[in-house]
């Protein structure tokens, strides 16, 4: 459901955008986003294709670079990288872990425009 | 033509709730933000707290819901300062629906003010008020996965209240994997269990968080 604040503030920053470097066609988007942060890509897909009607943006595509989910294990030392959060080591089974990436919020990275 | 912008897509909610802290700061009001599922015990809790910690502290309550004014009520029956938030539909209350619901709160002298969010443990995470701390409200029925399932709601949070611990004989919740997971989630994470039912464990509660008033002096 938050999706749909996250798409309305996505295209309040590309009319921002667009005042300041002077477009008129937003053809993709890409975004970064934790796979823990809690925003589904198909979800927000959907609600950016609907705000965007009749705007610079209608017809865009949404591109995703995820950050995975990061663990350090603090038994073994080692990075684990995951799509999603596990407190066990997937390596030596210790509980000895913490989460060190993968809820990075939803960030805008780049327009391709015309 | 490819344009580098790199922003937070919630810049605009950041910037509200970093005005809305600074008029806590400025009026020497520590804000808690509560975050829980529905039905996990938010207001018993608000209810609770109210009771135990009023004399001390003049407190008020903004109360977020999807629609309804129940919750508000309850807490006005309290004789403090209570507004609803009635978001409409929205999962979750954000920075401006805060700043809209200040305006309706008489905060003179106020030392503590109590934000209970809506009931979500995706979306509340996410946006910013302007809160001191993020505290989250566990309970034992929903189960031990939650921490795991849900980790940007633990990883925000300053504290984890696990309630309704008078339901554990009957419940199979799993104490040392909810802490565990919790743990290796936000190593920051203070952790009191709690029953808003019977009262056990709440001390540690009010400590701490009579602990975090005392510490905000009007600047």
């Amino acid at each position: 459901m938050h999706e749909i604040s996250l798409a309305s503030s996505l295209l309040d920053i590309i009319n921002e955008q667009a005042a300041k470097h002077r477009f008129n066609r937003v053809n993709a988007v890409k975004l970064s986003l934790g796979c823990a942060s809690s925003v589904e890509p198909k979800a927000l897909e959907f609600a950016f294709s609907v705000q965007a009607q009749g705007t610079i943006a209608d017809g865009a595509s949404l591109r995703f670079e995820m950050q995975p989910v990061v663990h350090y294990c603090f038994s073994c030392r080692r990075d684990h990288s995951a799509e999603v959060f596990s407190s066990v080591c997937a390596f030596c089974g210790s509980e000895d872990v913490i989460l060190t990436g993968g809820t990075e919020e939803l960030r805008l990275l780049e327009l391709d425009v015309d | 033509m490819k344009i580098s912008v790199v922003s937070n897509i919630l810049e605009a909610n950041d910037r509200i709730a970093a005005e809305n802290k600074a008029l806590f700061d400025e009026r020497g009001i520590y804000a808690v933000n509560i975050m829980s599922s529905p039905g996990a015990g938010k207001t018993s809790l608000v209810e609770k707290t109210v009771e135990a910690l009023g004399d001390r502290f003049r407190i008020a309550v903004i109360e977020g819901d999807i629609q309804d004014t129940c919750d508000a009520e309850r807490v006005a029956r309290l004789g403090i300062p209570v507004v609803q938030i009635n978001t409409g539909g929205a999962c979750h209350i954000d920075g401006n629906m805060v700043r809209g619901a200040l305006s309706s709160l008489d905060l003179d002298g106020v030392r503590l003010l109590i934000v209970e969010n809506v009931g979500n443990l995706v979306c509340p995470a996410e946006f910013k008020l302007g809160e001191h701390a993020k505290v989250m409200l566990l309970s034992t029925p929903e189960g031990a996965d939650k921490p795991a399932k849900y980790p940007l709601m633990f990883q925000e949070s300053s504290v984890l209240l696990i309630n309704k611990t008078d339901l554990l004989p009957y419940v199979d919740f799993d104490m040392a994997k909810a802490r565990r997971d919790a743990l290796a989630i936000n190593r920051n994470l203070r952790i009191f269990e709690i029953s808003c039912k019977n009262a056990e464990g709440l001390e540690g509660w009010y400590g701490w968080l009579s602990g975090e008033i005392e510490s905000t002096r009007k600047r």
